[in-house]
């Protein structure tokens, strides 16, 4: 448990990006909330204003997060394909390796940093954002909307939606993350070039050899089909709250919770056939890197 | 006692290259063995071997482990020095001492931290600000201060200046070595360690030719200078390697009749690195 929290330090201190990029790009929001100008939407009567600005709060939350959680899967890609390979490129996998720590401890600790501590580094400063911004904006706007962006039930919500989708995220992907590290573990060079190369000629040479696309179909509906899986759109009127302001309407959900899927999600053979794979994977993974040493 | 380290047929090939060609040697306590070899001889191949980085054909015992299965519990009673180039760049010196003192229970900080003392190096500074020089001095205090049974360096020195490789050699031999422990030195410049070793292994194209200690190879190998009018005399002893030098002819012996040699001219034990010579370049067959 020592070892491993040693391990995670030691990310930190390689990779400053992990906190620095997200750092910067919630500073980048605070600054455009300092500094912006505002525009409401048909903007007439204080209540008109009260009323399009709580409508669109959870819009505008949602939207954040969304930017967060797409800068962070970028992010964390890039992380899983390198982190094998740079310290075989400059040789430090001979320091690492003299210390009594396991490869499987290692790839475990760069899996967990990808899947967990990523995310929730992620999670942390875009809800840091999201509240100084509000806090920004409901001061320099506060004659106008007052303590309307200050709702706890649209707060939770979205802590909801981020714990949920760093967890579905992360046994969604789970394949896509082990046959990263193995291209991590593995390659010699360009492992960006080696990510997508090999899968890439695996289908063209099932479509060209056999005429069938049963492998792309499998590419597809993994790289494609998480929110499928573990989430649910729901367009009944029920669950949607119009309100119309002028010739205009904003459209939001009554509550986060019901588009997520847990149910479906943890009950689909796919979800679980991946996280095999993925499994399955990271153990080939671990085998390479307990093979290779430097380049 | 047994030996520290076992190889029986020990073998590595990389595609049709055989980098190990079924080499058996054996290290034991209490040493300071040197592996010494030319540059492709596959001295570092038997390194990552002995070190659990590689997989290979034959037995190998460490420390009585399988070294690629066993390594995590190896490396609690080994430690090495591959290269001291390879302390990562974005490393701090204070981090590092955090890093190892936090995983490796043998490691003793204020070991550590004593050695650094007697250095230029301070505690914030990263791997890439510091000299080649520096970042050896910062890897053999963190290695020097990890109570090991056995410590294992490939060409330590290689890139380093004549200050810096001689600091490393004392550094080696006066605070770390004691009778616990068991050196395996790899280095193809045999001058600067062969007054630190007590025994050798030669290695050559994958292969063991030599596996004796310094008092063996005393016993066992003679050379004398011979002036061209004996020459033809002394040859019929039977040497296994001779070279011109300075008008004279050095025939090197093993298991020579020293009192026969004795009247070709003065007897003397060849140095390492001239044994070196000789074997690799003679009859080792």
């Amino acid at each position: 448990m020592n070892t491993a929290s040693w391990l995670v330090r030691r990310e930190f201190w390689e990779n400053r990006a992990i906190w620095l990029i997200p750092a910067v790009f919630g500073a980048l929001l605070i600054l455009a909330s300092l500094f912006g100008g505002y525009q409401v939407l048909g903007a007439g009567d204080l209540a008109t204003v009260r009323t399009v600005v709580q409508a669109g709060a959870l819009d505008g939350m949602v939207l954040i997060g969304l930017a967060f959680f797409t800068v962070m899967l970028i992010y964390s890609t890039w992380y899983l394909l390198d982190c094998l390979y740079t310290d075989r490129k400059d040789r430090s996998i001979l320091f690492w390796k003299s210390m009594p720590i396991s490869d499987t401890a290692t790839v475990l600790s760069k899996l967990g940093i990808a899947l967990v501590v990523i995310p929730l580094v992620y999670f942390v400063l875009a809800d840091v954002s999201t509240l100084v911004m509000a806090f920004v904006i409901s001061v320099r706007a506060r004659s106008y909307i007052g303590s309307t962006l200050w709702s706890g039930e649209s707060w939770l919500q979205i802590q909801g939606l981020w714990l949920y989708a760093i967890v579905t995220a992360a046994i969604w992907y789970l394949p896509v993350s082990g046959w990263l590290l193995i291209v991590s573990a593995w390659a010699k060079r360009a492992v960006i070039l080696w990510s997508i190369l090999p899968p890439l000629a695996v289908v063209v040479a099932e479509r060209v050899f056999l005429g069938t696309h049963h492998l792309w179909g499998m590419v597809e509906s993994r790289m494609a089909g998480y929110l499928g899986h573990a989430m649910r759109y729901t367009p009944g009127a029920e669950n949607w709250i119009t309100t119309a302001v002028g010739h205009d309407e904003i459209v939001t959900p009554v509550s986060l919770w019901r588009f997520l899927n847990p149910a479906g999600f943890f009950s689909s053979a796919d979800t679980w056939i991946g996280a095999a794979v993925g499994a399955a994977l990271i153990a080939c993974a671990i085998q390479l890197r307990m093979r290779r040493a430097e380049i | 006692m047994p030996a520290l380290i076992e190889a029986r047929d020990l073998t590595k090939k990389y595609g049709a290259h055989v980098a190990l060609d079924r080499a058996n040697f054996s290290v034991e306590p209490g040493r300071i063995v040197g592996l010494i070899g030319p540059n492709g001889a596959g001295k570092t191949t038997a390194l990552r071997a002995i070190l659990g980085l590689t997989a290979y054909q034959g037995q190998l015992q460490v420390l009585g482990r399988e070294p690629l299965r066993e390594r995590t519990a190896l490396m609690h009673d080994a430690c090495f020095i591959a290269d001291v180039a390879v302390l990562p760049s974005w490393l701090r010196v204070d981090h590092a001492i955090d890093f190892v003192a936090g995983v490796h229970p043998r490691f003793r900080r204020d070991r550590a931290a004593a050695l650094l003392a007697k250095t230029q190096v301070t505690g914030r500074r990263r791997m890439r600000e510091l000299s080649k020089g520096m970042k050896t001095q910062v890897h053999l205090a963190l290695t020097m201060a990890i109570d090991a049974k056995l410590l294992v360096l490939d060409e330590p020195t290689l890139g380093l200046d004549i200050l810096a490789r001689s600091a490393f050699y004392d550094a080696l031999v006066n605070d770390y070595m004691d009778e616990t422990r068991t050196i395996l030195i790899t280095t193809h410049q045999v001058e600067e360690v062969e007054n630190l070793l007590t025994d050798v292994l030669f290695i050559d194209k994958g292969r063991i030719v030599l596996d004796a200690s310094l008092d063996e190879i005393a016993g066992r190998f003679a050379a004398v200078a011979v002036a061209a009018d004996q020459l033809d005399a002394a040859r019929a002893e039977k040497p296994f390697y001779e070279r011109r030098m300075l008008g004279k002819v050095v025939l090197y012996f093993e298991q020579p009749d020293l009192a026969k040699l004795a009247g070709f001219g003065e007897v003397h034990t060849p140095s390492v690195a001239d044994l070196f010579v000789a074997k690799l370049s003679g009859g080792a067959a």
